[in-house]
């Protein structure tokens, strides 16, 4: 039984780091109809971004001289999430607006080129990047109580991603911003009619993606503990496969599949012999199955193609 | 007739400055060969300004037979070029392995313009079905790069029935999702070596000469390498030809329409079941045979050699030749096998380097340095037609 339940606990963080970076795909996608590759590595960029701040750079150990831990702690992150949303825009500006309106191919490589260039100038240029690093323990550890299963770090992880999407929904739902966001998304052409300023908000979709991002990769390197240069493509495809899943362009898909995915990886690596190994092999035919059998997702519009 | 002598030895000559260029680039250094790409692709961008590429375009199209002979001539004299330089034979060999592969997968590119993000398993499917073969099971490497082809083409179905039903970024996942899978399989089977390969995959063999022993020719002592040279250019003009064919065929038009609109394609008749399975099915088959030409020629294979960055390798040399067009593709991936070569001192900025040409290519370049070419058909009756020209050449002109 307590298997079960730290297995159940298991699934639900790895289910937190696939959403927000699932989310990130149904957002660009929703707004733009185009699907940004390099979002996995443009998350591990952020991780690395803190890890920068907090180790080689020495923000974080100036900051705790002033303030309490936890808030230079909060700060390092927000500091990172922002760099990780300033990437995320270039990345919009440097391989995504050259193929507006082209054919969808050309966006599909530069994505995935863009990804490539990501994880090798970190791999060159971050000191050892090639190597797998430590991530700084910036989410306290200990235990809740004398629980083995509740320790802090898993609680803050789920409370992280739950605020987020929390605050993602009253953002897209409750603002006049995040209502032009979904105007887009549903026409284009008619927002841009009535009057709202087309690129503006999708610059301001890229940051919002690019911050969650951010704060998705930070929550990956704390799951895992570690972070390798080469974790983005792994990860990106792993929030692409959610996003697919839940129904590409929903956010809510996003949470669904990314728990789908997570519970089924953990328990083909838990409860199958040898299944360690086979547990992403798991999760991809799933999601080949979902292409061919229900292409919409859990969650997304079912859409005819017209001619 | 002056006139006619004139435009035979032009096309030889160009066929013959193409040769060299290619043949300094290979034996050169790395700034030397950049220097010639640089000039080569000065040249073709003022030449089109100038539409004189399409000149030159016909008059090697007019005088064919003239022009295979010359590359033909250029690939038997090449051992002797390089004095039998086997580092320089070997970069060949490989160049004319990924032509094939390249060639194979333009069909799902090219031809139906659908993203396959998973040559590489295609072409490790065949690589590993005749190193197992031959390996475990002693049977002979020409029965066993048969088996892997069949393999290949097993897998190109697998892959293949997806794009039936998904396009676009669907079938990209897909495929990317089967690429991953592939080399997962592969890591975590140790019956097929896992993480460690095959070593040790006997070479072919024609009635006792091992392909692995080296040749004296014309007095010259000849590394065993230029065995492969001459089977894996033989293979490559056959399947080459075979695509040509295949792209100016209804197939390959056929490809073209779905490529356009498949609902129209299928609208005026195309079956785009059958249709779109066989670009993926003898896509597969061109990787799957240039794979068990590789397992045997360098008689190790790892999975390093089949992962999704090859995979995106192989798209990169497509897409930098010009997609749907046989020459550019293996002029692309020619290319591509050379500067990878001379870059090897360099081996940690390989992927960053394919990055970043494949960014620039899509930007400045994106139908490749040889964009494909509107089709054109020959009249029944030139005297009749000849004021329709716009209307037969799709109104190009």
């Amino acid at each position: 039984m307590e298997l079960i339940i730290s297995q159940i606990l298991n699934a639900v963080m790895l289910a937190c780091t696939y959403t927000l970076v699932g989310i990130g795909f149904s957002l660009f996608f929703g707004a733009m109809d185009i699907v940004v590759f390099c979002l996995g590595d443009v998350a591990i960029a952020g991780a690395f971004a803190i890890m920068a701040l907090s180790t080689v750079m020495g923000v974080y150990a100036s900051l705790s001289g002033i303030l309490p831990a936890p808030i230079s702690g909060i700060i390092v992150v927000f500091i990172g999430a922002c760099f990780t949303a300033g990437l995320v825009t270039l990345m919009y500006r440097a391989v995504i607006v050259p193929f507006e309106g082209k054919n969808i191919n050309a966006s599909l490589l530069s994505t995935i080129a863009a990804g490539i260039v990501i994880r090798e100038l970190i791999g060159l240029f971050y000191p050892e990047g090639r190597n797998p690093h430590a991530f700084p323990q910036l989410l306290p550890a200990g235990l809740i109580g004398d629980n083995v299963l509740l320790s802090w770090r898993n609680i803050i992880i789920i409370a992280i991603t739950f605020i987020m999407v929390m605050l993602l929904y009253w953002f897209v739902n409750r603002t006049k911003t995040g209502l032009s966001i979904q105007a887009i998304s549903q026409n284009k052409e008619a927002a841009i009619m009535v009057g709202i300023n087309w690129h503006r908000i999708i610059v301001i979709t890229f940051l919002i993606g690019g911050f969650l991002l951010g704060i998705g990769g930070f929550l990956t390197a704390s799951y895992f503990n570690s972070l390798r240069f080469d974790m983005g493509a792994m990860y990106g495809l792993k929030g692409f496969c959610v996003a697919v899943v839940g129904g590409l362009g929903s956010i809510y898909g996003a949470i669904v599949g990314g728990l789908l995915i997570a519970f089924v990886e953990v328990f083909v690596t838990a409860f199958i012999p040898g299944g360690t190994a086979y547990s992403s092999v798991a999760a991809f035919l799933i999601v080949v199955l979902f292409i061919l059998f229900k292409p919409e997702g859990i969650l997304g519009e079912k859409t005819v193609e017209k001619v | 007739m002056g006139n006619k002598i004139y435009r035979y030895s032009l096309a030889g000559l160009s066929t013959l400055g193409i040769c060299m260029a290619l043949y300094v680039c290979l034996s050169s250094a790395l700034l030397v060969a950049l220097i010639v790409i640089a000039l080569a692709i000065v040249i073709l961008s003022v030449g089109e300004r100038k539409n004189v590429i399409d000149k030159v375009y016909r008059l090697i199209g007019d005088n064919k037979a003239l022009n295979l002979g010359i590359i033909a001539l250029f690939i038997l004299l090449l051992p002797f070029l390089v004095q039998g330089n086997n580092y320089l034979l070997h970069i060949a060999i490989m160049a004319g392995i990924f032509s094939i592969v390249a060639l194979g997968l333009n069909f799902q590119i090219g031809g139906i313009g659908q993203i396959n993000f998973a040559p590489a398993a295609f072409y490790g499917m065949g690589a590993y079905t005749s190193a197992f073969l031959s390996v475990k099971m002693g049977l002979s490497p020409w029965l066993g790069t048969l088996c892997g082809l069949l393999m290949a083409i097993v897998l190109g179905v697998v892959v293949g029935f997806p794009a039936l039903k998904a396009r676009g970024y669907y079938l990209s996942l897909v495929t990317i999702a089967l690429q991953i899978i592939f080399t997962l399989m592969i890591v975590n089977s140790p019956w097929i070596g896992g993480p460690n390969g095959i070593p040790g995959i006997p070479s072919y063999q024609i009635g006792g000469f091992s392909f692995r022993t080296p040749v004296a020719l014309g007095g010259i002592q000849l590394p065993y390498q230029v065995n492969f040279l001459y089977l894996v250019y033989i293979l490559l003009a056959l399947f080459a030809l075979a695509a040509n064919r295949l792209y100016n065929s209804r197939v390959g038009l056929a490809w073209n329409a779905i490529e356009q609109d498949p609902i129209v394609a299928a609208c005026q008749g195309i079956n785009l079941t059958n249709t779109q399975l066989l670009a993926f099915c003898l896509g597969a088959a061109y990787a799957g045979i240039a794979g068990a030409i590789y397992g045997h020629y360098t008689s190790f294979i790892g999975v390093e050699n089949f992962d999704f960055s090859q995979s995106l390798i192989f798209i990169c040399m497509v897409i930098l030749g010009g997609t749907d067009n046989v020459p550019g593709v293996v002029l692309g991936a020619v290319l591509l096998t050379m500067i990878d070569e001379k870059l090897r001192d360099f081996s940690g900025y390989r992927l960053l380097m394919y990055g970043i040409v494949l960014i620039i290519i899509l930007i400045i370049r994106p139908k490749g340095l040889l964009p494909k070419r509107i089709r054109v058909y020959q009249q029944k009756d030139r005297s009749e037609y000849s004021s329709h020209s716009a209307v037969v050449t799709g109104g190009s002109r």
